[in-house]
C-alpha cells in the first residue's frame, strides 16, 4: 500500500505541476534561511489574498468565459467600502478600546465589503454582461473583454468622481501587540488577512466539491449544454457565479485595506498579479490558482528582495512568457481532452 | 400519446433546416428517425430538447405544450437527451458525472436507486466510478452518457448517433444496452446513420429527408420498402 502512494508521488513529482510545487517549496524554504523568515510570511500574507483575487478570475473565465479585466475594480469597491464601514467602527473602538466591538468591527466591515461586492457583481452582470450575452451572435470573448476594460475605466473615474482621487487608508484593523511565531513577529491585521483567506479558499474549496450547486457551477464550466441537458437553470448559475466572483476579490480589497489604502486605481496592481497566476496555473483551474498565487507571491518576494523593487513585474511577466511558449495549457493545465479529439 | 410533434420547423438562425416535421410516439415504444448526413435528424432531436428554439409548430409531451420551453424545463418535464457529442462533464469522475445526471432530483435516497440502477445496467461504470470521465474510451462515454441521461429517471430518452465514432463491436454494444433500456419500461427515440442495424432493432421508423419526413411506418416495412433499400441500403 505504502509502495503504492510513494509510486505515485513519484510519478506526481515528475508532472509539471509536481516539479514547480517541489521547486517552489525548495526556494521558499531556502529564500527564507538566507534572508529571514519574513520572507515567507509576506509570500504567505499575498499569496492568500491572490488566491482570493484569482479564483474569482478563473471562475469568471471558466464558466462565463468572460476574460475579466474589471476584476481589480471590484477589489478597489472592496476596499473603498470597507474604508467607509471602518471609519465610524474605528472611531467608536477608540473611545471604547474594551468593547468587544474592536474585536468584531473589522469583520464587519471586510464582510460589508462582501456584499457590497456581490451586489456590484449583479448589477455588472443585469446591466452590461447580460445584455451582451442576449444580442452577442459571435465573437463572445473579444466582445465581453472590450465590455470589462470599458467597465474598468468607467468604474475608477466613477471613484474618481465621487469620492475623489487621494488615499483612503486605515492605520490597522486589529490593534494591539504582533502575533509572535517562532521568533518572527507578525502584525495582528497580516495574521488575520492569512487566516481569513485560508479560511474562505478552503470554504469554496468545499463548496466547488461537495455541495450540489458547487458541482454544477463546475459543470456549466466544463460543458455548457451537458449542464443545460441535465437541468441546470444556466442564468441562475451565471448569476451566483458573477456575484460569488466578484465578492471574493471585494474580501481581498476589504481584508488588505491596511496594505493597500483605497483610490481609484488601488485595483490594478492584483489584477495583473491576478492575470500572471491564472495563465501560470492554466484556465479555469480553481486548484491550480490556489497553488500558482503562493508561487507569484513567493516568485514577487523573491525579486523585491535579491533584484529590487523595481523589478518586481518584470521578473513574472518573464516567467509567463516562458510558460506561455513552453506550455500554453499552464502548469497545470488539464490532460484531459474533449469528446471528440481522441 | 406520450410525444406529439407537429408541423415543426427549425433550423439555425436564417437557415431553416426542418420544415413541418410531424411525428408522434406512444408510451414504451422505440422509435427512430433514420436519414442521410444533413437530413435535420439532430436538428429534430435538439429541436425537442429544447436546445434549439422552435420556429412554427409545436411539441407536445404527456399532454402538455412545451415548445419553446427552455432545456432545463424539459428535462424537468422528463424528457432526457444524450446528444452526438455527449456533453460530458470531462474533468468529473464517473459518478460526478451520474449524479449531476440526477440533479433535478432532490431526494438523496432517490438519487441514490437511480444510481444503483445505472450501476447495474452498465456494470463498467461501477467499475470506474472514480475515473475522469475525460479520461475514458470511446465506447465507455456513449455508456456514461447514456448512464447520466437514465439518472434523472425520464419517461423518454432521446440517443442522437450511439454508433458515430465507434468501433462496430462498440456500436454492437451500444445497440444492446439500448434493448436492455427498452425492457425497463422507458421510451426511446433514436435517430442513426446505421440503416440496417437501427431498422432491425426499433418499432417504428421515421425517415426524414431534406427536413421532411418522407416516409414512415413499422421498421420491417420500410426496411423492405424499395425505395429505402435503393436510397439507404443501395440495394
Amino acid at each position: 500500500m505504502s509502495d503504492n502512494y510513494v509510486s505515485k508521488f513519484v510519478i506526481w513529482s515528475k508532472s509539471a505541476a509536481g516539479i514547480s510545487i517541489l521547486v517552489t517549496i525548495f526556494v521558499a524554504v531556502f529564500a527564507a534561511i538566507n534572508s529571514g523568515p519574513y520572507l515567507i510570511v509576506n509570500t504567505i500574507v499575498t499569496g492568500g489574498m491572490l488566491a482570493l483575487v484569482a479564483t474569482g478570475l478563473t471562475l469568471m473565465l471558466g464558466v462565463l468565459n468572460i476574460a475579466m479585466f474589471a476584476h481589480g475594480e471590484f477589489f478597489m469597491i472592496g476596499s473603498l467600502t470597507a474604508f467607509y464601514v471602518f471609519t465610524p467602527i474605528s472611531n467608536y473602538i477608540s473611545e471604547n478600546p474594551e468593547s468587544f466591538v474592536a474585536v468584531i468591527g473589522p469583520l464587519i466591515a471586510i464582510i460589508c465589503a462582501a456584499i457590497v461586492g456581490a451586489i456590484a457583481g449583479i448589477i455588472a452582470e443585469k446591466l452590461v454582461f447580460g445584455p451582451l450575452r442576449k444580442r452577442s451572435t459571435d465573437n463572445w470573448v473579444m466582445n465581453s473583454f472590450l465590455l470589462t476594460v470599458g467597465l474598468s475605466v468607467l468604474l475608477v473615474n466613477l471613484h474618481q468622481l465621487i469620492f475623489g482621487a487621494d488615499f483612503k487608508g486605515i492605520v490597522g484593523y486589529w490593534s494591539g501587540m504582533p502575533v509572535s511565531i517562532a521568533d518572527v513577529f507578525i502584525s495582528r491585521d497580516r495574521a488575520m488577512a492569512f487566516v481569513i483567506s485560508a479560511v474562505i479558499v478552503a470554504i469554496f474549496w468545499f463548496f466547488m466539491t461537495y455541495t450540489r450547486t458547487g458541482m454544477s457551477i463546475r459543470a456549466v464550466s466544463q460543458d455548457i449544454t451537458g449542464a443545460q441537458i441535465v437541468g441546470i437553470d444556466i442564468e441562475k448559475i451565471v448569476l451566483l457565479t458573477i456575484s460569488l466572483a466578484c465578492a471574493l476579490s471585494a474580501v481581498a480589497g476589504g481584508s488588505l485595506l491596511f496594505m493597500y489604502p483605497s483610490y481609484p486605481t488601488v485595483g490594478l496592481e492584483p489584477l495583473y498579479l491576478a492575470w500572471f497566476v491564472v495563465i501560470l496555473s492554466g484556465l479555469g483551474n480553481i486548484l491550480g490558482a490556489v497553488a500558482g498565487a503562493f508561487m507569484v507571491a513567493l516568485l514577487k518576494a523573491i525579486t523585491v528582495e535579491y533584484i529590487g523593487a523595481g523589478w518586481d513585474f518584470v521578473v513574472p511577466s518573464a516567467l509567463i512568457m516562458l510558460v506561455l511558449i513552453f506550455k500554453p495549457s499552464g502548469i497545470f493545465g488539464s490532460d484531459v481532452r474533449g469528446a471528440l479529439d481522441q | 400519446m406520450l410525444l406529439e410533434v407537429k408541423n415543426l420547423d427549425a433550423g439555425y438562425g436564417y437557415l431553416q433546416i426542418l420544415r413541418s416535421v410531424s411525428l408522434n410516439i406512444n408510451e414504451g415504444e422505440y422509435v427512430c428517425i433514420v436519414g442521410p448526413n444533413g437530413a435535420g435528424k439532430s436538428t429534430t432531436m435538439k429541436t425537442i430538447a429544447g436546445l434549439i428554439p422552435p420556429m412554427g409548430g409545436s411539441i407536445i409531451f404527456n399532454g402538455e405544450d412545451i415548445t419553446g420551453l427552455p432545456a432545463s424545463e424539459i428535462t424537468k418535464k422528463g424528457i432526457s437527451f444524450v446528444s452526438e457529442e455527449l456533453n460530458l462533464f470531462v474533468n468529473m469522475s464517473v459518478r460526478e458525472n451520474l449524479y449531476m445526471g440526477a440533479y433535478i432530483i432532490k431526494d438523496k435516497k432517490v438519487q441514490k436507486e437511480r444510481l444503483d440502477f445505472v450501476f447495474e445496467l452498465f456494470p463498467r461504470l461501477e467499475e470506474r466510478k472514480d475515473q475522469l470521465a475525460g479520461t475514458m474510451s470511446g465506447g465507455e462515454r456513449k455508456m456514461l452518457a447514456i448512464g447520466r441521461g437514465m439518472m434523472s429517471d425520464p419517461k423518454l430518452i432521446l440517443v442522437d448517433e450511439p454508433s458515430f465514432g465507434l468501433a462496430p463491436q462498440l456500436t454492437a454494444n451500444v445497440f444492446e444496452s439500448l434493448n436492455v433500456l427498452i425492457k425497463t419500461g422507458v421510451t426511446i427515440l433514436l435517430v442513426e446513420q446505421n440503416v440496417t442495424k437501427t431498422l432491425a432493432v426499433t418499432d417504428r421508423g421515421y425517415i426524414l429527408e431534406n427536413g421532411k419526413i418522407g416516409l414512415e411506418g413499422a421498421s420491417s416495412d420500410l426496411a423492405d420498402d424499395p425505395h429505402v433499400r435503393k436510397v439507404f441500403l443501395g440495394v
